[in-house]
């Protein structure tokens, strides 16, 4: 062993022994801080003394090294203890104010329509149904031909769309994902397409040029109208939690079904008695739905004489206008944080 | 479609009141948007009988009329009217009249002579439009008699949104024939009479049609000495509560048959058409055609005319010409009504952008075997209000005959589509009313012929939606199945998304929703070398004119907002959609992107706070990716040049980048007019993130032995990366080494120029024993000195 590691050494034996004593002596809870400092600090006694390292030869690094940490290690449980001894005294009555505002941690939160959308997800989840997505630039045969809306008809009057080069369009609905679940996917099929929508329509407090839509999609044998009606009303009553709403369906016109249906549930506000909510009719008008028509299975290669099948549509805005009684669409893509952080 | 009460009632007997008639369209899928009465804005107004009619002494243009109202007295009024005239009868507005537009009337004097009311127009009463002359009243209004009550109950206006399967609805008596059906009523036809003079056409008028594909039909009538002058009141009042302008009998004759049959008619100046000749032919490319509102368009070779001998007369099914329009000097008048295949007349009018209210019913198909009925009832009506004589035979030729076509229908089907247990007694009560005639074969099948003017009614199911359309889709029960025996896989992609928005959420940052279209100029600069925008061709405006090419252009947006709103603290993420053409192919790639700026809380009274700095979102950036379970990851700089100098991207190897994040570049702020320097932001590739996500995680035991502490302080060149010195103690750090912190980190006055003090605490920890010296000391040696060899790194000395 080098003369300077004994040296060093003794002097951890030294440092060690005086730290202890001034522990002992100190009368309070600022003494000892301030031992803590002497010693313990980044200019203190026992950084100095791994500031000497150097002076060691190399292969005596590692025990002196070890003898340094141990000193910290011991210092550290004695100063603490020390500490620890002053603590259970009660604070001086005078400072603590259980008033002053507590500490926040950052918070975070979701957008109140993606909270709509998880919602609706979870009641299709738990019916049984798979959630999809697809692209929001869409090819005008997936979001047009395969559902049964040709070039050159009036239907396509229905929704105004954003037209790219090349026969692509940003997606009106989110009805091409089921065209496109049903050519990877064999009956039964059951699946619900929540995602981002596209429509040329000025914004204005019930328009607004993007806006989320949820369809879903059942296909099996012996499917029905009245099953349609079924998940419909299950819907209605989980989203908005209430065994009493009511589903009205109206005869409607969709390409891509027939028979194809309106549907609207019972006012929410009013119980159905009317309001100007409903405009007094009893009635919130929530969307289209309908059996999917013969000719959509035509492309997707179904056999509409084996298979049939219901879908629907719902607007997540609309939905969650009616459940946070929001009155101008537009505030959800505003993102004003005094907005975001009510949710 | 707006329709009036009455007219419906000439067709059906309607024993609903005006809102119980709208919600049973309504609810039969034809929708009633609204249901008004029908206004009559005017009171005081009663039948006046003009007694005499002289010329003011000192205006040539007015009358002197002596009106008698019943009253002992009649009552003088000065009138300007041109068709004011001895022994007509017309309303007189009396003083204290409140008539349309607010105008009050008064006695009072006009040049010179006092008048005590006013002779009204149907303008100046707000019925009509037409203001040339006063309403003259048939001569058996009783004299004196209100106005109001003599014309009649009240009426009311139905505006039917119709759906674009069903152009028969666009009619009177398509919509009559739906009342009739669900209202269980039956539908009044009309029988029409003409009485034509025995003369041939042959002379006279010959049609050919040259295109038969895209002309099914033409049928005309040719009239003789007709008197063009203003239709009655009742036809220019339906007219215009409809929506359409009278203009003068022959063309109102033609919109009014129009809108009570459905099939869309026009009516030729017989002079003007050459050769006595009407050809159906498709347009020459290039052709020119001016429409008779004076409009200029160039057509192409898919455009359908109507011609005489030598040129185009009409754009068939959408507007006829101007050379050939009615006009007040008009005599002769050749009818036409035809039937056009629907997909061209909806390509025509949307390439010249040409709607009127005849293409809107010929793109939805008119009635093949309805041009014979509409066209004689004009005929009809033109006898009655046009003086006209009916000369010879109809002309029709029919090139491609449409028969009623035939559905077979099963009643099993029917039931087994709708959930429902009809009986074939409840069809056959049901589809009957609709015109379709029904035989039923058997227990289950049906035999079905459909009416011509249903062309939706193709296929069963078409049946299936009339069925359940009358029979109520309300009395259709609600199901309840039970799915779940065979429940769906869970798409995994969306759970990973729906994880890192609640990890997001939970880092302190608030998920936004974003317009995902920005202009050209937001999104040049976040566009991939080489690549484009994706630019819509036609878009709401230049501010949302393509789609955006990254999402920080949206959290830019948004951290705008609010700063500009004072709104404190921007901390914010959001996940979708961002795209950009590449090759002429269009990439549409998810990403997930976070953003901070500003200060990192408002001032408190136990922290006065800071601005955000790199290692903030770095530091968001390591928990996230510790949350996906994703390790091993290396920073190096990032390219994009939307970043300031503070700045890294996220590899997982060589050829795999996560994505990029840093310090907004100051002339990106400067764009958004932020005004902190300190925003930063993290742009990360949703499905590179998804495909290295940890998919399993497997428990690693804790150790049950107690992890031993040790402390090096370090003096190294102040260039080399601390992540590369970490990196190295981990390298050489065994088997032993649990974890590396940095604990201290110092540049300044106790440390020589050009160096840098850093301290780390390793720790040991094994899982089989308690560590002594003789397991870590060699570590630490081996760990020094590689330091040492490697980077010329000292343990620091005092
Ligand atoms: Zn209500």
């Amino acid at each position: 062993m080098s003369e300077n590691l004994q040296k060093t050494l003794a002097e951890i034996d030294r440092i060690e022994h005086q730290c202890k004593t001034s522990l002992a002596a100190a009368a309070h809870l600022q003494e000892v801080e301030k031992i803590k400092t002497d010693y313990l600090g980044r200019k203190g006694s026992v950084q100095n003394l791994f500031a000497l390292m150097g002076r060691v030869d190399a292969d005596e690094k590692p025990q002196l090294g070890a003898a340094l940490n141990r000193l910290k290690e011991t210092l550290q449980a004695e100063i603490d203890n020390r500490a620890a001894s002053f603590q259970h005294q009660p604070m001086a009555i005078a400072s603590f104010d259980p008033s002053l505002p507590a500490r926040l941690p950052a918070m975070g939160s979701l957008h109140p329509i993606l909270q709509v959308m998880d919602e609706v997800k979870q009641i299709f989840t738990a019916m049984g149904f798979r959630i999809e997505e697809g692209p929001e630039i869409e090819s005008d045969y997936y979001n047009f031909e395969a559902l049964n809306i040709p070039a050159y008809h009036p239907s396509r009057d229905m929704q105004d769309t954003f037209y790219l080069n090349g026969k692509y369009v940003l997606r009106t609905h989110t009805s091409p994902v089921q065209i496109r679940t049903m050519e990877k996917q064999k009956p039964p099929v059951r699946m619900i397409a929540p995602g981002k929508c596209f429509r040329k329509d000025t914004p204005d407090a019930t328009h607004s040029p993007t806006f989320h839509q949820c369809e879903g999609l059942c296909v099996d044998r012996g499917v029905s109208f009245a099953d349609l009606k079924g998940v419909v009303q299950s819907f209605a009553q989980k989203i908005f939690d209430d065994k009493n709403i009511r589903v009205r369906f109206r005869p409607s016109f969709f390409p891509f079904t027939e028979p194809s249906a309106e549907y609207d549930f019972s006012c929410i506000f009013c119980k159905g008695k009317g309001c100007r909510m409903c405009k007094n009719t009893g009635w919130l008008e929530i969307s289209g739905a309908g059996m999917v028509d013969p000719a959509v299975f035509g492309f997707v290669d179904y056999d509409p004489e084996i298979y049939s099948g219901y879908a629907f549509g719902m607007g997540l805005e609309r939905i969650a206008i009616l459940k946070y009684r929001v009155n101008d669409i537009r505030i959800f893509f505003e993102n004003d944080i005094r907005f975001l952080e009510q949710f | 479609m707006k329709v009036t009460l009455n007219w419906l009632k000439e067709f059906v007997d309607i024993s609903y009141s005006p809102e119980e008639l709208g919600n049973a369209l309504t609810m039969a899928g034809l929708e009633v948007e609204s249901v008004e009465k029908i206004a009559r804005p005017f009171n005081g107004v009663v039948i006046g009988h003009i007694l005499s009619c002289s010329k003011h002494p000192q205006a040539d243009k007015l009358h002197i009329c002596s009106v008698d109202t019943g009253a002992p007295e009649p009552v003088m009024v000065v009138c300007g009217a041109p068709n004011a005239a001895a022994g007509i009868k017309a309303p007189l507005a009396l003083p204290g009249a409140e008539l349309a537009q607010g105008l009050k009337v008064e006695s009072r004097e006009i040049r010179g002579i006092s008048s005590s009311g006013m002779l009204c127009s149907e303008a100046e009463l707000g019925l009509t439009e037409r203001s040339e002359g006063l309403m003259i009243l048939d001569s058996d209004a009783p004299i004196g008699a209100d106005f109001a009550s003599y014309l009649g109950e009240d009426d009311y206006l139905f505006d039917v949104n119709i759906t674009p399967n069903r152009p028969d609805c666009m009619s009177v008596i398509g919509l009559a024939r739906e009342i009739a059906a669900i209202s269980g009523k039956t539908l009044k036809k009309r029988e029409i009479k003409l009485q034509p003079t025995p003369e041939s056409l042959h002379d006279i008028i010959e049609v050919e049609i040259q295109d038969a594909k895209r002309c099914y039909r033409y049928s005309g009538r040719y009239l003789r000495h007709i008197h063009i002058q203003p239709s009655p009141f009742w036809m220019a009042y339906r007219l215009q509560n409809a929506g359409i302008r009278a203009i003068n009998n022959v063309v109102d004759i033609t919109n009014y048959v129009m809108l009570e049959t459905g099939h869309p008619l026009h009516a030729f100046d017989y002079r003007h058409i050459a050769g006595k000749k009407i050809i159906v032919r498709t347009a020459a490319s290039g052709e020119s055609f001016t429409t008779l509102d004076s409009k200029s368009y160039t057509l192409d070779d898919e455009t359908l005319l109507i011609c005489d001998a030598e040129r185009a007369v009409a754009l068939a099914g959408i507007m006829g010409g101007l050379n050939s329009e009615v006009l007040e000097d008009t005599e002769n008048v050749f009818l036409e009504s035809a039937c056009f295949e629907p997909t061209n007349i909806r390509r025509s009018s949307k390439k010249l952008g040409i709607s009127t209210e005849s293409s809107k019913r010929f793109e939805r198909g008119a009635d093949p075997n309805g041009t014979l009925h509409a066209m004689d009832r004009a005929a009809q009506l033109m006898c009655d209000y046009a003086q006209a004589e009916v000369v010879g035979d109809a002309i029709d030729v029919n090139a491609q005959a449409v028969s009623p076509r035939i559905i077979q229908l099963s009643l099993g089907r029917v039931n087994s589509m709708l959930g429902t247990e009809l009986s074939g007694k409840e069809i056959l009560a049901l589809l009957p009313a609709l015109e379709i005639k029904c035989r039923q074969e058997d227990a289950d099948k049906f035999t079905l012929t459909i009416p011509t003017f249903r062309p939706d009614l193709e296929r069963p199911i078409d049946i299936i939606e009339e069925i359940a359309r009358l029979y109520g889709y309300d009395k259709i029960p609600f199901a309840r199945r039970a799915w779940l025996d065979q429940s769906q896989t869970i798409n995994e992609r969306i759970v990973f998304q729906d994880h890192l928005r609640t990890i997001l959420a939970g880092l302190g940052l608030r998920e936004t929703l974003s317009l995902s279209l920005v202009s050209p100029a937001a999104t040049e600069p976040f566009l991939p070398s080489g690549a484009k925008a994706v630019e819509l061709l036609n878009p709401l405006s230049t501010e949302w004119s393509v789609f955006r090419s990254s999402l920080l252009i949206s959290l830019l947006q948004n951290t705008a907002y609010n700063r500009n709103r004072q709104n404190p603290v921007q901390r914010f993420f959001e996940i979708g959609n961002a795209a950009w053409m590449q090759d002429d192919a269009h990439i549409e790639k998810k990403q997930v992107v976070g953003m901070i700026a500003g200060e990192i809380h408002q001032p408190a009274w136990h922290d006065k706070g800071r601005a955000f700095d790199f290692y903030d979102i770095k530091g968001i950036l390591v928990q996230l990716f510790q949350a996906c379970g994703i390790k091993g990851f290396q920073f190096k700089p990032a390219a994009e040049h939307y970043w300031g100098q503070e700045n890294s991207s996220v590899w997982l190897n060589e050829s795999v980048c996560l994505g990029a994040f840093g310090r907004i570049s100051e002339p990106i702020l400067a764009a958004y007019k932020i005004k902190t320097r300190d925003v930063f932001a993290f742009q990360l590739d949703f499905d590179t993130l998804y495909a290295h996500r940890l998919q399993h995680r497997v428990f690693d035991p804790i150790p049950r032995f107690p992890s031993v502490p040790f402390d090096i302080a370090l003096l190294m060149d102040a260039n080399i990366p601390v992540g590369d010195v970490e990196a190295a103690i981990w390298q050489e750090g065994g088997t032993y080494l649990i974890s590396v912190q940095l604990f201290d980190f110092y540049q300044g006055e106790q440390i020589p120029a050009g160096k840098k003090s850093v301290a780390f605490s390793l720790t040991f920890c094994s899982r089989e024993r308690t560590l002594g010296d003789d397991d870590i000391t060699p570590v630490v040696t081996r760990i020094l000195s590689h330091l040492h060899e490697k980077y010329g790194i000292e343990l620091r000395p005092r």
